[in-house]
């Protein structure tokens, strides 16, 4: 295998030998190299096909902005991930990376046929080419464009990894730890700031990596780079590496990924993948550098074409010579640097194209000297190569003419179109940008944020000028922060800068319209697209992107925005700023999901509220259901038995004997202080005045709209206490809006609002026995009706435990509620269900309770109520205290709609087949009118009932009140139910069963 | 997610503490009683959407458990002021000058 | 006979060398909400109230936790309920208050160890490490409502609801191993 590492160059360690496998084949690499590096070094540029015409594809970048060289990596069963950038992927032992968007193999790609296709693919084809015949949309078009859409393929597997999350706050954060990032966090770490200093790659230093011919105060600028990082360490500087800034929020919140494990070879225990930092800086520094612009020409996109800027990190920081015979085409200085160092690497550069008339006369003399042919004024017109570049066509353009080609044989193409700043994070800020005409490019102009850009990032270039900016930015922030820092920026020997001019699309003398001069690589976006849109109509930058896609693919444009602007500016006739760039958005680079939803997932995705009983519950078989947070015990299942059989028989044992029934879900509120009485006036529709202490009573909360919000019995304790329940998944909601009416309307009433919901676990016993049951264990009331008719409530002894107790029925049946401490319920429950044997005592669950209240056609909130219904409609007009003079919800009720004829109205329904009716289900008066039908109401609740006899539903019906015992319809898929309006009331309408 | 400065508690926290309780301001009459249709519908549905400072009230609910107004520019999400309830309505044009 | 034992009984917690989390044994928990002048209440309950949110008291075992303009949470032996509810409830007439026995309602977890502060940056938004030693705050962690007891540099407690803890606590343990394998 050719091997085009150069001994004695990067900083890579030549001496650990590191093996992986690229489509199957073993590789060599060695420590510190990442997959792009490794198999350069290898002499392997291909590495993937595009996204569209599947044309191969090398690496074209040296870093995160990298569109092309994607791949998929993986670790063992489960540990997958497409799409991986090569540039990044560090190397290790037994990495498996394989090449994506190829079929069969990577170099025989039969998708490429679309490259033939090419003038068929034009910007918009999806639009135009997929429009007709209509009927071909389901079967042919949409099959077709799923099969080729996306990029890499999904893992199937589940991830095993784990991934982490922290928040962090600090005084500074600086994103970026090049030099300007460098010489920030050295002025910023004066005593008392807490300094962040990320960066994305696998070590800091940026560009300092890249250029090892340089001297800093007198020292190698690696070593200086070593010292300076020991220095801001022993100064408290956090630094973070493999750190990804992916977004910057509001008021300086920026959202940090940190890669823990994607670079080891073995994965440590109880370590996180990937961990997302939130972080809230009191101020950012963006030090992120520049990004190199590929040049826009026929054929620049073979393996071997690449950044000069690339070209040279590879030679520099990784060892690897990309070419052996590479010609160097460019508009700027930066690239002659490139072609000086691989000349001086060994390789023979064939040419240096540039296609600025004339250039600084140093650069000239360097070549010169090098032995470096060079040619002026000239532009690239295409390039050879199936899967490597061969050749690159060169013409001289003088005038505006183009002249005669000549073909320069190659083996690597290394382009410069110039820098532009990375502008990613600054947009999210909504920074606004500043057009500068003589880089011609955007600069940062102003941000609302505490941020400031430094360096490279806002236009400036240079080692020195970049450590210099960085210095005084630091101060800045520091003096902002209130402290003073006299950090100077150190000296630099050997610094490159330079200038160069922007092209768009290189001029040329074949027909353009049948050019392959990619601007956006990884979806495949040509000039001739971008151009093509603009004719079509497209005016705005925003359109041309859609209807291109340019600019859209995974690397966010960091190649192609600016290219893209160029070229659309220039078909539109417009200067750029006029044009505007479009819109940056998180995340900076492809984010995980795992990333992003960290510790939620598994047993901690979401949040399970359980009740105390709830392990015996489950120790007994019981299902459960979730209602609001909570998770509660829906039916205990015997061996054999279904939720039908289940439910039938937990009803069966309530209304023949006792059940046992966990109700500690219900919210709590203790309303107490002289005042309460009249808050729970204002509050509730119901009266409280005259309830005596020892009593309770249903209550009916409302909005100020009239409509039914909530419902639970509320007992008072004393005079100045009550205590309140709510239904389970309202308790949170309820007491929100008691604290909104308490503290904004009524901030006079001397009472106050405790949750106790999780104080009182609640185990309610209803059925003819309960009050056998319960009375023995009971220490300060008489259990009779006399003495605690229903509707009381006590504060006593039971099971020798300290409980309230309650009686009330939400069976029908003869019912208490036990509420004791919760660390006691435990206790309770399983003396109630020891005494309890004797009675055949039964635990049922929600749904039976559904079942049994709904036979008394007592309200589920929420279920047979949607937030339209008033208490008229419900039914309910006896809980509204007519004679109160306002409570919330009172002059809701008065509104003109609200007390119209024809509401809908809460009534039973009974089918005349006997069969049950669907929840949700639609109702109709005449179910011969021609469809759309007029609905009139759906039905609310629908239960089989043991009790009765048949089935039994709940329904809203349109002024159903009026009539009762007609038949109203149920249309279904496969017929039409009919059924007869009842009353809400199925069993015992005279309550006869409460009584003791 | 932005940051918040609760007028109880006298810290600026992260939003995750508070919730949003809707524009501020929106009295409930005494007698809610005298109140016409058109009125109490205002009370109940109308609120204002303005593109700039908006009056608004917020909850520092995993906090202190106050309910607060607030002044947040609907364009840039920062608060201009926040103050407690039963506070004057601030100008917004003392709010504004401190921007500049 | 009816001691108070948590209804929280999670797997053991984690005890590891950087970070630890504990139960506490479990202790009586009053909430008090007043306001206006609270002399009286201070001398029936034998400690001064800090007016400031986030401020403490102590005075013999009772301790008190500012947590709103006019409320407070009060930490305070089981058996001495009785005595403080009946003090205060003497004083209902002439200082209107409310008293809620909410010893039931939560569990409080101990943290400790050095990294105790970044154990808690998984789930607090605030910055825990700005919560001056010998405060406290209500905050939320991973969302939910808790309150935050900082009692020395490296010591906090943590109160949250029962059917909350297992949430929390779960978090916590994660929490725990990843610190015990960055500090390996």
């Amino acid at each position: 295998m050719k091997s085009c590492r150069v001994p004695g160059r990067g900083r890579v360690d030549a001496s650990r030998p590191v093996t992986f496998t690229f489509d199957g084949r073993r590789y060599g690499g060695v420590a510190g190299d990442t997959v792009a590096s490794a198999l350069l070094a290898n002499g392997v540029h291909l590495m993937g096909r595009s996204f569209k015409y599947h044309r191969p594809r090398g690496p074209v970048s040296a870093g995160s902005e990298e569109p092309n060289a994607l791949v998929g990596t993986r670790r063992g069963p489960g540990r997958f991930e497409p799409n991986t950038r090569a540039t990044v992927q560090e190397i290790w032992d037994g990495l498996e990376v394989t090449s994506q968007n190829r079929f069969p193999s990577l170099s025989f790609d039969l998708g490429a046929v679309n490259d033939a296709g090419y003038m068929l693919f034009s910007a918009g084809f999806y639009y135009k080419t997929f429009m007709w015949p209509r009927g071909f949309w389901d079967k042919v078009y949409e099959p077709f464009i799923r099969r080729a859409a996306g990029l890499g393929a999904s893992p199937t597997e589940e991830d095993p990894d784990s991934y982490a999350s922290r928040n962090l706050h600090c005084d500074v954060l600086i994103v970026g730890a090049g030099p300007a990032g460098l010489a920030a966090a050295r002025a910023a770490a004066v005593e008392g700031l807490r300094v962040v200093l990320v960066d994305e790659n696998a070590e800091a230093g940026g560009t300092l990596l890249s250029e090892p011919h340089l001297q800093i105060d007198g020292r190698p600028v690696w070593d200086w780079l070593a010292s300076e990082l020991s220095v801001l360490k022993a100064l408290g500087v956090r630094i973070m590496t493999r750190t990804t800034a992916i977004g910057y929020y509001h008021q300086n919140m920026v959202g940090l990924v940190e890669k823990l494990t994607d670079h080891l070879p073995a994965l440590p225990a109880d370590t996180p993948r990937e961990r997302l930092w939130r972080v809230r800086a009191g101020w950012v520094v963006l030090a992120q550098g520049a990004i190199e612009k590929p040049l826009v020409f026929n054929g620049n996109d073979r393996p071997g074409v690449m950044l000069a800027g690339a070209a040279q990190t590879y030679l520099n920081r990784y060892g690897v010579r990309v070419g052996d015979r590479p010609v160097v085409l460019t508009s700027h200085d930066s690239a002659w640097f490139a072609a000086f160092d691989l000349q001086g690497a060994g390789a023979r550069v064939q040419a240096i194209v540039d296609t600025r008339p004339s250039v600084r006369e140093d650069l000239l003399h360097e070549a010169r000297a090098l032995g470096i042919p060079v040619k002026l004024g000239h532009t690239a017109t295409a390039s050879s190569g199936r899967l490597r570049v061969k050749s690159l066509r060169v013409n001289p353009v003088q005038g505006g003419r183009v002249g005669a080609p000549v073909t320069i044989a190659c083996d690597a193409v290394l382009m410069s179109g110039g820098w532009t700043p990375s502008l990613h994070l600054f947009s999210h800020t909504q920074g606004k940008l500043a057009w500068d005409e003589e880089q011609t490019t955007f600069l940062p102009a102003e941000t609302r944020e505490d941020c400031v850009i430094a360096g490279a990032g806002r236009g400036l270039w240079g080692v020195q000028a970049a450590l210099e900016d960085g210095a005084a930015r630091g101060r800045g922030v520091a003096a902002a922060l209130g402290k003073d820092s006299t950090a100077r920026a150190p000296r630099v020997q050997g610094d490159r800068t330079g200038t160069g001019i922007t092209q768009i699309e290189l001029p040329t003398d074949l027909n353009a319209g049948r050019a392959k001069a990619f601007v956006d690589y990884q979806n495949d976006v040509t000039a001739k697209d971008l151009r093509l849109a603009v004719r079509e109509g497209m005016h705005s930058i925003e359109h041309v992107k859609r209807y291109t896609t340019n600019g859209m693919a995974t690397d966010q444009g960091k190649l192609s925005n600016i290219n893209g602007l160029n070229i659309a500016a220039d078909a539109l006739g417009r200067p750029q700023p006029q044009v505007g760039l479009t819109t940056f958005r998180p995340p900076y680079t492809p984010t995980t999901f795992g990333a992003l939803a960290n510790y939620h997932r598994g047993d901690h995705f979401e949040l399970t509220r359980k009740t105390p009983i709830d392990a015996w519950a489950e120790a007994q078989g019981a299902a459960f259901e979730p209602v609001g947070q909570w998770r509660r015990a829906w039916y205990f299942p015997r061996p054999g038995e279904d939720m039908e059989a289940a439910v039938r028989r937990e009803c069966a044992a309530v209304r023949g004997s006792v059940g046992i029934f966990d109700a500690s879900t219900l919210g709590k509120i203790e309303v107490v202080g002289p005042d309460a009485v009249t808050f729970m006036e204002r509050m509730y529709t119901n009266p409280w005045a005259k309830l005596g202490v020892g009593r309770c009573r249903y209550g009916l909360l409302l909005g100020d709209d009239g409509f039914i919000r909530d419902d639970g019995v509320i007992g008072r304790l004393a005079p100045d206490r009550f205590h309140v329940t709510t239904t389970t998944g309202g308790a949170a909601r309820v007491l929100n809006m008691m604290e909104d009416y308490l503290q904004t309307e009524w901030p006079d009433l001397n009472v106050w609002l405790t949750s106790t919901t999780e104080q009182w676990s609640t185990v309610a016993l209803n059925g003819p026995n309960a009050a056998k049951l319960l009375a023995p264990l009971v220490e300060g009331v008489d259990l009779t009706e006399e003495a605690f008719p229903h509707m009381s409530c006590a504060e006593c002894t039971v099971a020798g435990l300290p409980a309230r107790l309650f009686r009330v029925s939400f069976t029908g049946e003869i019912g208490f509620e036990v509420n004791v401490p919760s660390p006691m319920a435990m206790q309770l429950w399983e003396r109630l269900w020891q005494e309890g044997q004797r009675y055949g005592i039964t635990a049922y669950g929600t749904e039976t309770m559904h079942v049994l209240r709904a036979e008394k056609g007592y309200i589920i909130v929420g279920q047979d109520t949607d937030g339209t219904v008033t208490p008229y409609d419900a039914g309910m007009g006896w809980a509204v205290g007519k004679s109160k003079p306002d409570f919330v919800g009172k002059r809701g009720l008065a509104r003109p709609d609200l007390v119209a004829k024809n509401r809908r109205h809460l009534v039973g329904l009974l089918t005349q087949d006997g069969s049950r009716l669907e929840e949700g289900a639609q109702i109709v008066f005449d179910p011969d009118q021609p469809i759309p039908m007029t609905m009139v109401g759906h039905v609310t609740s629908s239960y089989h009932s043991e009790a009765v006899g048949q089935p039994i539903a709940l329904a809203l019906v349109e002024g159903g009140q009026d009539r009762m015992g007609q038949t109203v319809h149920i249309p279904m898929p496969d017929r039409t139910i009919a059924a007869t309006i009842t009353g809400t009331v199925f069993v015992d309408p005279e309550n006869t069963r409460l009584k003791i | 997610m932005l940051l918040i400065h609760c007028p109880y508690c006298d810290e600026t926290l992260p939003e995750v503490e508070f919730t949003y309780a809707g524009q501020a301001h929106v009295v409930r009459a005494a007698d809610p009683a005298s109140q016409s249709d058109e009125e109490w519908e205002n009370f109940l549905y109308i609120r204002s959407n303005p593109k700039g400072p908006h009056y608004e009230r917020w909850r520092h609910l995993h906090g202190c458990g106050r309910f607060f107004n607030a002044v947040r520019d609907t364009i840039s999400d920062r608060f201009l002021t926040t103050y407690k309830a039963g506070a004057p309505r601030p100008e917004l044009s003392s709010l504004l000058g401190d921007r500049t | 006979m009816n001691k108070l034992v948590s209804s929280f009984t999670a797997a053991p917690l984690p005890q590891g060398a950087v970070a630890r989390v504990s139960l506490a044994a479990p202790v009586a928990r009053l909430v008090l909400r007043a306001r206006g002048d609270l002399a009286a209440l201070n001398a029936a309950l034998g400690v001064t109230l800090p007016s400031v949110v986030g401020h403490r008291a102590g005075a013999g075992e009772i301790e008190v936790l500012c947590l709103g303009p006019d409320e407070w949470m009060l930490h305070l032996p089981p058996g001495q309920v009785g005595a403080v509810s009946a003090s205060c409830a003497a004083l209902m007439g002439s200082h209107p208050h409310s008293l809620v026995d909410v010893s039931g309602r939560e569990v409080t977890l101990e943290i400790d160890g050095p990294r105790a502060a970044e154990l808690l940056t998984l789930g607090c938004a605030r910055d825990v490490e700005a919560i001056p030693v010998g405060q406290g705050r209500r905050t939320a962690f991973d969302n939910v409502t808790v309150i935050l007891w900082r009692d020395g540099p490296a010591a906090f407690r943590l109160d949250v609801w029962n059917s909350f803890a297992p949430h929390v606590a779960g978090l916590l343990e994660t929490g725990c191993r990843e610190l015990a394998a960055e500090a390996a």
